[in-house]
């Protein structure tokens, strides 16, 4: 669950900024046709509801729809004793809790004599809520309208964008308490970084480590004593007022693994400001990669925020098929190097130049 | 090697389906509802989302669609097929049309993903969320270890939450202190909400930035959860000493919990737990205040989920069974001196039950 600070704050998020975000939307349901465009969320996928009204769940689920005018709706199931804190932190939505928020949503459809009606991710939304839709609106055509809303997010505002480094400033400085040398063990480490997280504001902290990066690269969820050897790495996946960043940084406890080290994050700081627009991800990433001696780039992921979750894969190694990017746009790049022999992680979040 | 409760786990799901004649059971899970998915899996979600496809051979596939908890996933389920499906439901769509014909059942029902529940008629899916809810409900006693082991530490955590609670702090770096302490002392997730202040507050919520001042009422719900397993924990602390009407008042929800603790037993219903704790309020002329006006539920199942069924409410006839793990909360608004929380974690015997958490029933203060 979300369990750090939640609150909507207007200096942050203005009324206006959200009023424009929402428009934006209608527009583009204008020019497709669509009456109404409904949002899923819950706590693992809360983004687009949270970028058209400010508002992400703790906990439960619900349905936003925007209509072609008038307030947006949000129904859930969260239970009415939270109808206030809901309104605190949604200030563009009328709030309806409901145990059944799909019946709610297909009301208001046929109420509104809404026809053709866009859903993010429609095949993935819930089949029970997706049939309490139908079945209180029979007549409306549901269709799925995830490109055209990733069409809006493919570049970000000015207050989104303040949220994204605020979010990044607090997974800095939490991983910037680690000292290697007096780092005791996995989960004491992965508890320092989440305290520090969240004693600056963290919406939620995600800390996985690898505590072996000379046996493994992969992280792991910690908590416990798990012994942390000479090299490992740490990441930090924190949200801010529903912005989600991830940074990983690798830590050494000798002194040319140190060396080692800050040679990579340099490297990488002047890699991540330079990412641009209209050229392949993995291109630029290999192109600059003989600026960092002895490495070799074992591979590379690049996230972004398009449509219900936080941060999902626009691009890989993996799959390098689907790679580019849009000016204006944010992403988080992971990248992974074997550096002088030994594996180096490292991840920051990225503002895309024109 | 699979840990020893997974292994019982999912023998008994393989027996499970077996009686119910299922060929193969789907199941979905996300980092919110991850209860089915981990009782079939042993996978504690975070990202994304997850289908499993359990076979009754006992072949499990496990599809993620987060690159990183694929990795993740690889480490912590040994014995588990782990694919990373970008397009998560494409892929498992195309795997249930390879068990065409054979008998297949799905759960929780109401969160499979659209795409897939429209074929259920074509690929004869049943929902099987019951099936699933009642291996749920009914701990195996391995299952009631690892909640115990939970409950203690649900009692040393909200020792760290009454010492880091004081004047001037904020709600957020409360939890701050709990959840270093947590992932310190092998907890790996906790469901934790929280209320600050008096008469103006209705119930709990996330962290708001509310510092903490002298006669602030603090409420929490702690969760921590051990190998998967929840355990529960509601107290209430005032900031400076408590004053004579929430002295009183917090007599009420400790009788009222006392109650409810009381009545459990085999054979009873969830109804009759509520009931207990209820008639209490309606006792003080408090009636109006049990109802989902001022709080939502009177307790609930712990497990594999923080909240799981069955829930306390007098319309829930589910039967009590022994083995069955509860929190008993009488949680709700007092009109004089606003929400107040009281609950324990119990687990239900034949002849009544035994209480996990042993943290003092008292209204805690901490120095003003």
């Amino acid at each position: 669950m979300r369990r750090g600070l939640m609150r909507w704050d207007e200096n942050e998020l203005p009324q206006d900024v959200l009023m424009e975000r929402i428009e934006g939307l209608r527009a583009v349901m204008s020019r497709g046709g669509l009456d109404g465009f409904i949002f899923y969320t819950n706590l693992v996928q809360p983004s687009a509801v949270t970028y058209l009204t400010g508002f992400t769940p703790y906990w439960s689920d619900g349905l936003l729809l925007v209509p072609k005018s008038g307030a947006p709706v949000f129904a859930t199931a969260l239970s009415k004793r939270v109808a206030n804190w809901i309104s605190s932190t949604n200030p563009v939505s009328e709030i309806i809790n409901t145990a059944k928020p799909g019946e709610a949503v297909g009301r208001r459809l046929t109420a509104g004599g809404c026809a053709r009606v866009g859903v993010l991710e429609l095949d993935r939304l819930p089949g029970g809520l997706y049939d309490e839709i139908v079945g209180a609106a029979p007549a409306a055509e549901l269709i799925d309208g995830s490109a055209a809303f990733a069409s809006r997010r493919q570049r970000i505002d000015g207050a989104e964008r303040r949220l994204i480094e605020r979010a990044d400033a607090l997974a800095v400085a939490a991983l910037a308490e680690v000292d290697p040398d007096a780092a005791a063990d996995a989960g004491a480490v992965a508890g320092l970084v989440e305290r520090q997280a969240r004693l600056r504001g963290a919406e939620e902290a995600y800390i996985a480590v690898a505590p072996n990066l000379a046996a493994d690269r992969r992280m792991i969820r910690v908590s416990g004593a798990p012994p942390l050897a000479d090299r490992f790495a740490l990441r930090a996946s924190v949200a801010y007022k529903g912005s989600l960043v991830r940074r990983t940084r690798t830590f050494a406890s000798d002194a040319a693994g140190r060396r080692a080290v800050g040679r990579a994050d340099s490297w990488f700081e002047k890699l991540v400001s330079a990412i641009v627009a209209g050229q392949s991800i993995g291109g630029q990433i290999g192109a600059r990669i003989d600026a960092l001696p002895g490495a070799t780039l074992n591979g590379w992921m690049a996230e972004s925020s398009i449509g219900s979750y936080p941060l999902q894969t626009v691009a890989s190694s993996r799959a390098p098929g689907r790679d580019g990017v849009s000016a204006g746009g944010f992403l988080v790049l992971t990248v992974e190097l074997a550096l002088d022999g030994m594996p180096w992680l490292g991840a920051a979040p990225a503002f895309v130049n024109g | 090697m699979p840990t020893q409760i997974a292994q019982q786990r999912k023998a008994r799901l393989i027996d499970a389906m077996a009686e119910a004649g299922l060929d193969l059971l789907l199941v979905y899970g996300n980092g919110w509802q991850n209860d089915y998915l981990r009782y079939a899996t042993d996978f504690g979600i975070l990202e994304g989302q997850a289908l499993a496809l359990v076979r009754g051979d006992g072949q499990i596939t496990l599809y993620l669609d987060s690159p990183l908890e694929a990795d993740r996933a690889q480490i912590d389920c040994p014995g588990v097929e782990v694919i990373h499906a970008a397009d998560l439901v494409g892929e498992v769509d195309g795997a249930l049309g390879r068990f065409r014909n054979q008998r297949i059942g799905a759960g929780p029902q109401r969160l499979i993903p659209r795409r897939i529940a429209a074929r259920s008629h074509d690929l004869k899916l049943s929902d099987q969320t019951a099936l699933i809810d009642r291996l749920l409900m009914a701990k195996l006693d391995s299952e009631i270890d690892a909640i115990r082991r939970a409950a203690r530490l649900a009692d040393t955590g909200y020792e760290v939450f009454r010492n880091a609670a004081r004047p001037g702090r904020a709600d957020y770096e409360l939890i701050a202190e709990i959840e270093a302490f947590y992932r310190a002392n092998g907890v790996d997730d906790n469901f934790q909400i929280i209320g600050v202040g008096g008469p103006e507050v209705r119930g709990m919520a996330p962290p708001r930035g509310k510092r903490l001042k002298r006669g602030d009422l603090v409420t929490t719900e702690l969760t921590p959860c051990v190998e998967g397993y929840y355990a529960q924990i509601c107290r209430t602390l005032v900031v400076g000493e408590p004053n004579g009407e929430q002295l009183a008042a917090f007599a009420l929800y400790r009788d009222a919990m006392a109650a409810g603790i009381a009545a459990v037993r085999a054979g009873i219903t969830a109804a009759d737990i509520a009931r207990a704790e209820n008639d209490v309020f309606r006792r003080h002329g408090l009636g109006d205040y049990v109802t989902d006006q001022y709080t939502r539920v009177r307790g609930h199942g712990v497990g594999l989920f923080a909240d799981s069924k069955p829930h306390i409410l007098e319309d829930v006839t589910t039967r009590i069974d022994a083995g069955m793990t509860l929190i008993v909360h009488p949680n709700t608004y007092h009109p004089v001196v606003g929400y107040m929380v009281l609950g324990d974690v119990v687990v239900a015997t034949a002849h009544g039950c035994e209480v996990l958490t042993a943290t003092p029933r008292q209204l805690f203060s901490v120095p003003a």
